[in-house]
């Protein structure tokens, strides 16, 4: 029962000081390595899958597919970092940039193929 | 014609329970509306709606409690010392005009000028009369600046979340507490905090309220100083 409570008072000091960034990270990074290989095969349809849908329906409009354009971004290359803040990540690749939020069934990618901007948002590809 | 027996208990620790009970409805009130808040900001951002436990655990409401905790105890702390040294003529916040300072043993019936009733601390010498004998102040201060703590830390991670949906880079801790954020958090909250105490201690000196310990007697001139009704 000590056990218990002290779990949930864990999980709360978690989520209020840090956003869970440490317990977190592992799930988002699969998820990254997956949406990163799928990039580095072009293979649009897995990595639309990944898509938050507004990022997905961003992507759609005046006729273009989204497959198609995932499938033009470049290889990401390795994960060399993330950081997770409450239900958002971001990941850092080698060639890229990546911020996904979090859902019941996973992380999805909300904005992709981002450069930084000085003191402004990223400039993004892909972004819903 | 007498009203139903408020129990002895209830009725010597009724400023704790009222003030405790109305505390505990408007936590709840700030939980409820904050989190509805959250998930429309949330839906704007095209992310999932969070539960409601999960808002209760998350950085976006602790970093909305903290900031007005750290300032009602930053409040309170500097009330308790400042009233030690600083005096307001006709208020009854304030002690008599010739009172200025940690003012005499006898008359804070400390150390050989206890009596039998005093606490043992305040019969004691050295260090632990010292730490009794400003135990109040310290106290105050030491929730302050745990809440204040408390704030940048929750706050960074609320700050951090917020970038990271309008795809921006997170800042580290020392970049939070110089960044606006956390400051507009801190001063609104202080200057509303001063300016109540501001407005006590001079309103009380002209206006009364009759009963309460926070006012000079119904009857009392403008001028007299250090009265409580």
């Amino acid at each position: 029962m000590l056990r218990n409570r002290l779990a949930l008072a864990a999980a709360a000091l978690c989520g209020v000081a840090t956003g869970c960034a440490v317990s977190a990270a592992p799930a988002v990074t699969t998820t990254a390595e997956e949406f990163g290989a799928a990039l580095a095969r072009h293979d649009g349809v897995v990595a639309c899958a990944m898509l938050t849908d507004r990022a997905r329906g961003d992507t759609e409009t005046f006729g273009r597919s989204c497959a198609t354009q995932l499938a033009s971004l470049p290889d990401p290359g390795p994960v060399q970092g993330v950081e997770v803040w409450g239900d958002t990540a971001q990941v850092r690749f080698a060639a890229d940039t990546v911020f996904f939020l979090r859902f019941p069934d996973g992380w999805r990618v909300g904005a992709a193929g981002c450069t930084a901007g000085a003191e402004a948002p990223y400039d993004c590809e892909v972004k819903g | 014609m007498s009203g139903p027996r408020v129990p002895r208990l209830v009725r010597e620790n009724g400023l704790v329970l009222f003030f405790g009970t109305i505390f505990v409805l408007a936590l709840v009130g700030q939980a409820v509306a904050g989190f509805a808040e959250f998930v429309e900001q949330q839906i704007a951002d095209g992310a999932h709606p969070v539960s409601f436990l999960a808002y209760l655990t998350s950085s976006d409401f602790g970093v909305d409690v903290a900031e007005n905790w750290q300032s009602e105890y930053l409040q309170f702390a500097l009330y308790v010392v400042a009233t030690v040294y600083f005096v307001q003529r006709g208020s009854p916040e304030s002690k008599q005009l010739d009172e200025v300072g940690g003012e005499s043993d006898e008359r804070q019936r400390v150390g050989a000028d206890a009596d039998d009733n005093s606490p043992v601390s305040a019969r004691a010498d050295g260090p632990r009369r010292w730490w009794y004998s400003n135990s109040l102040g310290l106290a105050m201060l030491a929730l302050f600046l745990g809440s204040w703590t408390a704030q940048a830390v929750a706050g960074r991670a609320a700050y951090n979340a917020a970038q990271l949906r309008a795809v921006q880079d997170p800042v580290g801790l020392a970049e939070y507490l110089a960044s606006p954020d956390f400051w507009s958090r801190t001063l609104q909250n202080w200057q509303s905090e001063f300016l109540a105490i501001m407005s006590m201690a001079l309103l009380s000196v002209f206006l009364r309220q009759r009963g309460s310990p926070e006012s000079k007697p119904v009857g009392a001139a403008r001028d007299a100083t250090g009265l409580e009704g």
